[in-house]
């Protein structure tokens, strides 16, 4: 069985089953657990595309790079509370390297992230929206859009903060409640309005001043070294 | 050292999977409080009480929260307490909320602990085999950020002695947090293609790469193995003949108690203090040990 | 039997119109020890990397290597992989992965090799290089050292046949480096491993190596033992630079046209000096140079206490130290020891607890903001790639002069002289990162210069580079000295702090002890001193540099028995 094969079971077979399983064998109100099993499972088509493709091994080792840099690149911002460059580093690997590149990228910040600021049912989630974060912004028409308009750079910047804000609500919810519930949804995304901004604001940021140095770097080794 | 944790790594990962995804799949009160129990017990062992009390008052308050804001969100439920803002308070949202609120806090101290005994090695371990690549990228990146840290810090220092951006002012502080790490990823990128070709001269790439490991699965490993996969038949048996369930909405259902249902509640509670007793069992052994020394 | 056999091998990289690999042939057999030395770019490493398949860089390539009578291209990629080892510059960059064990497997795994066998030539490996004491350590955690000495094991598990190495101990301490090199001599002598290495310390590897081969400019000019190559090369060309590169056995065995054998180690040269030479003039006449002990302290440390944290123990206890204007002092001593933290004392990065320091007659702590880096202390650090910024050489210049609010006009004259002082032109508009380990560190120099500092901090300058770029280096610190500047350097490099400095200090438990003039300092420690002086210090009192000896031994002159001798 080749591995689109398993890619396109995994996604057309499997998560329809979870969420019919949900809802009828547990009995709903497992949206919880639910959640946890799709976001794990929307993962898995790009972890195998990339684990039976041809990736080069300096791109293997470059993609490293880009998680240990996002992941660590909170040492250098230390003097500034709640700046993380994670979003940002992830959409600029995505711009200069691909959508694969920019979910690994993503959710496998996500995963060591955790390891040094705790894991926990929260992680298959987190590690959904920073790979999609990555994935968008790395297909090849959001690449161009991306790097050609500043403006839809900072609209995205601002769209990943929110939209990671939003997702991790979704999931302070369901895993409250059990079911969507509108009210408790409206207060979560209240209390976390201030960081949410936060964030949108310092991916913008960050993105308006690092797109260009940083893409010189990458753009650099892909030249010099053929990736 | 901690005993538990010297299971082979498919072992801890399984029991944990197992663990977690009865306490989120069920509400059954006395699961959920065999779940509580278990978690914090077995955190208990691996820390310092320092450590553990001011984890427990944390999370304790954050159960409060979870249970007192409940009915402000959820207004189901039949015995009405009083009205707030027109809306009803109920007994059920309340006890709902104590529930959902063991719940978290349960699944919150597996989490910690997992933390501590899936260490970084024997998690690279468990997916080596699934995604060989992408394990090796993660453990390629646990080596990375320790080293990218101290880079920032060395190229910070010697901004400084250049005369950049040294103001408290945000600005220099976003910038010059820029220009270090703008540094720190071109040496990374440049010396990644070093690593690279350190990985090709030594093979990397060739058809049937294997797998090393110095975890071995041993007889220990078997027994508990087997114990687990037992009492998990047993539990699932439970929740096919809805020997647990339970409801909050509109009324708080009766605990069934039947001899098996009984039967059935202690081997989760043994389940779920597996990981304590293995450290107890441990810590008397070597007790002992030491005294007849 | 040939293990490895160049037949007419030309390379040329791509959009490149000289070659850099020109005619090459030589054959090395099984079992020895090479070492290759030359100038950086005259193709070594070129060489190396087409030896090493998968290493093998693009470009155009005529001619023929064989592995075991069999064309390089034509070898199984299994064999090709584990048969042929190569160990590169920086210990840093070969590691893959976070623990040491996986490291070590790394390679059979990729190989395919089943878990048992794994397992035992794992810990066979480990016992051997010793590494059993931190076989489960985090990779990271290791020490310059053991990284290097990991690399090495990492690529022994694999059981090659051939081991070839880059520069292997450009970036270890010198006690690390001679550890390195004598666990390669026991690889070889031991377990008959053909080694081929290319390497800067000439001074402890020609002495094991049975052939030396010298090349430039893509050629091999010379391929011979050991003891012959000096005299040979100076029959090539009587000032060729690799000439000074050369242990200092040699390098006395040639200034004192001396024909035949010539010594390599530091006994042999003694034997040869009490064999042949008279000393009758023990002390070499010296005036004392510039030594102006009327001037100002331009830095003055007074009873310095530093720790890094409330609960580790003091780096400093005590330290006094103080600088005159316009000397080069250097600081020497071991690992760890604390060099760097000083240095970084008086550049104020560093906070003591307790004492004075004085930069120009005023206190440290004065100076606001910017003040103390402008015009006034500047730091070259240990990597120089720590300072660079930019994509290319000039882009980074032109930064630094904005931060120092130059003018344009101020800018471009500023950065032409100090460009001719480093004659660095050709540089200019290179990536950093594109340049080699001697360049980069004039690049580097020649950014913190824009900072127009009146003192020069240098942390191992001399660090990963060559015999030819330290004489560079020594001649710009003069040029600097020249100029007004005054510099203090930490450094192992005890064979250039020897020619290069005024005042020379060790550094110890936290204090610098018997700072003194270099002739003073070197004649009176028996160890930590040049190689020279080891050689000489039977005999003479007080010659440090090579040519120190070779005057002393011209003056008293051969022995009168010496043909007899000899014969």
């Amino acid at each position: 069985m080749n591995d689109k094969k398993i890619k396109n079971i995994i996604i057309i077979i499997l998560i329809p089953l979870c969420i019919a399983l949900g809802v009828i064998i547990f009995k709903d109100r497992k949206y919880n657990l639910i959640s946890m099993i799709i976001a794990i499972l929307s993962c898995i088509p790009i972890f195998l595309t990339f684990e039976k493709g041809e990736t080069s091994t300096r791109r293997i080792v470059i993609i490293a790079v880009m998680i240990a840099i996002s992941v660590a690149g909170r040492v250098a911002f230390t003097a500034l509370q709640g700046f993380k460059p994670v979003a940002a580093i992830v959409i600029i690997t995505a711009i200069y390297l691909g959508a694969e590149a920019g979910f690994l990228t993503g959710s496998m910040s996500a995963i060591i992230s955790n390891i040094y600021f705790g894991q926990g049912p929260w992680t298959p989630c987190q590690m959904f929206s920073w790979g999609m974060i990555g994935f968008i912004a790395g297909l090849p028409f959001m690449q161009k859009l991306l790097l050609k308009n500043r403006v839809v750079l900072s609209i995205y910047g601002i769209f990943s903060g929110i939209i990671f804000s939003l997702i991790m609500d979704i999931w302070t919810t369901l895993s409250i409640d059990g079911i969507y519930n509108m009210k408790r949804y409206m207060a979560a995304v209240a209390t976390s309005f201030p960081f949410m901004a936060i964030y949108a604001i310092s991916n913008v940021v960050f993105l308006m001043l690092a797109l260009k140095p940083f893409g010189e770097k990458l753009e650099r080794i892909k030249i010099k070294y053929g990736i | 050292m901690k005993s538990f944790s010297s299971f082979h790594p498919t072992i801890l990962f399984l029991y944990y999977l197992l663990v977690i995804f009865i306490s989120m799949f069920t509400m059954n009160p006395v699961i959920l409080g065999c779940s509580l129990v278990g978690s914090i017990l077995f955190f208990s062992m691996m820390n310092s009480p320092r450590a553990i009390l001011k984890d427990i008052i944390y999370y304790f308050l954050v159960f409060i929260l979870i249970a007192i804001t409940n009915p402000i969100f959820s207004h189901n439920g039949e015995t009405v307490l009083f009205f707030l803002n027109d809306k009803p308070v109920t007994v059920e949202a309340i006890i709902y909320g104590i529930a959902i609120g063991t719940m978290l806090i349960a699944v919150i101290f597996w989490s910690k602990s997992y933390s501590q005994v899936m260490t970084s090695d024997k998690f690279v371990y468990l997916f080596g085999r699934a995604i060989p690549k992408l394990s090796l990228v993660l453990s390629m990146a646990l080596r990375f950020i320790p080293m990218f840290k101290e880079q920032i810090k060395k190229v910070n220092q010697v901004q400084k002695t250049l005369g950049l951006y040294s103001s408290d002012s945000i600005t220099d502080r976003v910038l010059s947090g820029i220009r270090v790490l703008n540094s720190v990823l071109t040496w990374s990128l440049e010396n990644a293609i070093n690593q690279a070709d350190s990985m090709k001269s030594r093979g990397y790439g060739l058809k049937g790469r294997t797998n090393f490991s110095l975890f071995k699965f041993d007889k220990r490993d078997m027994t508990i193995l087997i114990a687990i996969i037992l009492i998990s038949v047993i539990v699932v048996l439970g929740f096919a003949f809805n020997i647990f369930e339970f409801y909050y909405y509109p009324a708080i259902s009766i605990l069934k108690l039947s001899r098996v249902g009984i039967l059935e509640y202690i081997f989760i509670f043994i389940l779920m203090i597996l990981p304590f007793i293995i450290e107890v069992k441990e810590n008397i052994h070597w007790k002992l040990l030491r005294s007849k020394i | 039997m040939e293990i490895i056999k160049v037949e007419n091998l030309n390379f040329t990289y791509p959009e490149q119109k000289i070659k850099a690999l020109e005619d090459i042939s030589f054959s090395i057999e099984q079992g020895e020890f090479v070492a290759i030395c030359g100038e950086s770019g005259s193709g070594k490493t070129t060489l190396l990397k087409l030896l090493k398949r998968e290493l093998a860089p693009y470009g155009d390539k005529d001619g023929n290597i064989y592995y075991k009578d069999k064309r390089l291209e034509e070898l199984d990629a299994r064999i090709a992989a584990s048969d042929i080892g190569f160990v590169m510059q920086n210990p840093e960059n070969q590691i893959v992965t976070d623990k040491v064990w996986h490291e070590l497997a790394f390679g059979l795994e990729n190989l395919g090799i089943p878990t048992p066998v794994i397992r035992r030539r794992v810990g066979e490996m480990a016992n051997f290089f010793g590494i059993h004491q931190w076989f489960r350590k985090k990779t990271t955690e290791l020490s310059g050292g053991q990284k290097q000495l990991l690399n090495l094991a990492s690529i022994m598990v694999m059981q090659p046949e051939v081991l070839i190495l880059d520069e292997p101990t450009s970036q270890l301490d010198p006690i690390a480096a001679s550890d390195f090199i004598s666990t390669l001599e026991k690889l070889n002598r031991d377990l008959g491993l053909t080694i081929i290495l290319v390497e800067h310390r000439l001074e402890e590897v020609i002495p094991i190596s049975d052939k030396v081969m010298i090349m430039e400019k893509g050629n091999i000019i010379l391929y011979d033992k050991p003891q012959y190559i000096g005299q040979e090369l100076k029959e090539i060309d009587e000032n060729h630079k690799m000439l000074s590169a050369l242990p200092s056995a040699i390098r006395i065995f040639n200034g004192l046209d001396t024909k035949g054998q010539s010594p390599l180690t530091v006994r042999e040269g003694r034997e040869f000096l009490s064999n042949n030479y008279e000393n009758k003039v023990v002390t070499l006449d010296r005036f004392s140079t510039n030594y102006k002990n009327e001037e100002e302290n331009i830095i003055e440390l007074k009873n310095i206490w530093f720790r890094y944290e409330r609960d580790l123990p003091d780096v400093l206890t005590g330290l006094n130290f103080h600088v005159k204007k316009e000397e080069i002092v250097s600081i020497l001593g071991g690992n760890g020891s604390g060099k760097t933290t000083f240095l970084n004392i008086i550049s104020g990065q560093n906070k003591p607890y307790r004492g004075k320091i004085l930069i120009r007659g005023k206190k440290i702590n004065k100076y606001k903001g910017k003040e103390l880096y402008k015009h006034n202390i500047a730091v070259l650090p240990q990597n120089p790639q720590t300072v660079f910024l930019k994509s290319t050489v000039k882009e980074d210049y032109k930064e630094i002069g904005k931060v120092m609010g130059y003018t344009k006009e101020e800018i471009n004259t500023y950065t032409k002289e100090i460009v001719e002082m480093l004659s660095i032109k050709e540089l200019l508009d290179k990536h950093p990162y594109d340049l080699s380990g001697g360049e980069q560190q004039k690049v580097a120099l020649g950014k913190i210069l824009l900072l127009k500092p009146k003192i020069l901090l240098l942390d191992e300058p001399t660090k990963g580079i060559d015999a030819f770029s330290k004489k560079v280096l020594y001649d710009i610190l003069l040029d600097l000295k020249k100029q007004g500047v005054t510099i203090i350097m930490v450094t192992h490099d005890v064979e250039f702090a020897a020619v290069a400095s005024d005042s020379c200090g060790l550094f110890f438990d936290g204090e610098i002890i018997s700072t003194d003039r270099p002739v003073e300092f070197f004649s009176n420690n028996s160890f930590y001193t040049t190689a020279a002086n080891r050689i000489s210090r039977h005999m003479y009192n007080n010659a440090i540099t090579c040519e120190d000896v070779i005057e002393i031994c011209k003056l008293n002159g051969v022995k009168k028995d010496y043909e007899r001798q000899k014969n």
